[in-house]
């Protein structure tokens, strides 16, 4: 039912000299709005406090005094700040900065279009190196494959030429017979035994 | 073409009759189209063991080695023809490797 009170209200009502150690005020609290009025309260008047006039027109005037000065102190300082800020952005000084920062930029630009110009003749340099060798790297993988090639074709010639000699040594039906003969007189006999400097060592006997 | 060595072992016969086994086998090889390299005798000798073969039971036997040059297709059609004669007494046809080179094998290391 009675609430604590504090802010601006304070000041009104610490005037009025509760008795209480605190300050309280009437708030809708335990009964709704609808709730009977209680029996012991039923003739009750509200009254507001009095106010003391005199001492209500000293109050205001100190009080308006006050705000003036405090609204005045106020506006000072915003107007302080809002001159730094135009003196920062269209003083005399800023022209100058401007300016130096230009000049700056400028020198700044310069040095680093110098600074592209020789990593571009460096890059075009080595760039060049490195397509010549891709260039040579890449002629002599052809070589070598030509040259792969020319011996694979040297040993086929090889081959063919060693068959075409082994050719005259071949079966037909001409020296079948011979042949046969020739095989049947000569025996051979593989079952022997090498030591490691590939000599004969040992040989079975044919029976 | 490859190159197929053919392992013959014959019955054990007389001369003039092994000679007539082996122009028999030869001129089959040629009629299917082989090239006939060379002809090789490995002597008469006892078999391992007793083989069975054509109803006979077979101890020695002449071993033959025939090399030739032949298409695939044919062999089938010779091993069918080899097993049907009855001189010969087991027959294998075996594909010749070329020569291994002769750098280090990869054996373990000593």
């Amino acid at each position: 039912m009675f609430q604590v009170i504090g802010g601006r209200s304070v000041q009104a009502a610490r005037l009025l000299a509760p008795r209480s150690a605190v300050l309280v005020e009437a708030v809708r609290g335990r009964k709704s709005r609808n709730d009977p009025v209680a029996k012991s309260k039923e003739g009750r008047i509200k009254t507001p406090p009095p106010v003391d006039p005199v001492e209500m027109v000293v109050l205001k005037e100190r009080y308006s005094e006050y705000q003036l000065i405090m609204r005045a102190l106020r506006l000072e300082f915003k107007e302080e700040v809002l001159r730094k800020r135009y003196e920062e952005e269209t003083g005399s000084r800023a022209e100058e900065r401007a300016r130096q920062e230009a000049e700056e930029h400028q020198a700044l630009m310069a040095w680093n279009d110098q600074e592209n110009l020789r990593l571009l003749k460096l890059r075009v340099l080595r760039v060049q190196q490195e397509a010549e060798e891709a260039q040579r790297k890449k002629m002599e993988v052809i070589m070598q494959r030509e040259q792969q090639q020319q011996e694979l074709l040297k040993e086929k010639e090889k081959e063919i030429l060693q068959l075409q000699e082994d050719i005259k040594n071949f079966i037909t039906l001409e020296n079948l017979d011979q042949r046969i003969e020739e095989a049947l007189d000569n025996p051979k006999n593989y079952n022997f035994a090498i030591d490691k400097e590939g000599r004969v060592v040992k040989q079975t006997l044919l029976q | 073409m490859p190159r197929y060595e053919l392992s013959l072992i014959l019955k054990a016969m007389q001369r003039p009759e092994t000679a007539a086994t082996l122009r028999r086998t030869i001129e089959t090889l040629i009629a299917r189209g082989a090239v006939v390299r060379d002809l090789e005798n490995l002597g008469d000798r006892l078999l391992p063991y007793k083989i069975d073969k054509h109803n006979e039971r077979h101890s020695r036997g002449s071993y033959f080695l025939v090399d030739f040059y032949a298409a695939p297709s044919i062999l089938t059609s010779f091993l069918d023809h080899l097993q049907r004669d009855v001189d010969v007494v087991r027959s294998t046809v075996l594909k010749k490797d070329d020569r291994v080179s002769s750098s280090n094998c990869c054996g373990p290391q000593q």
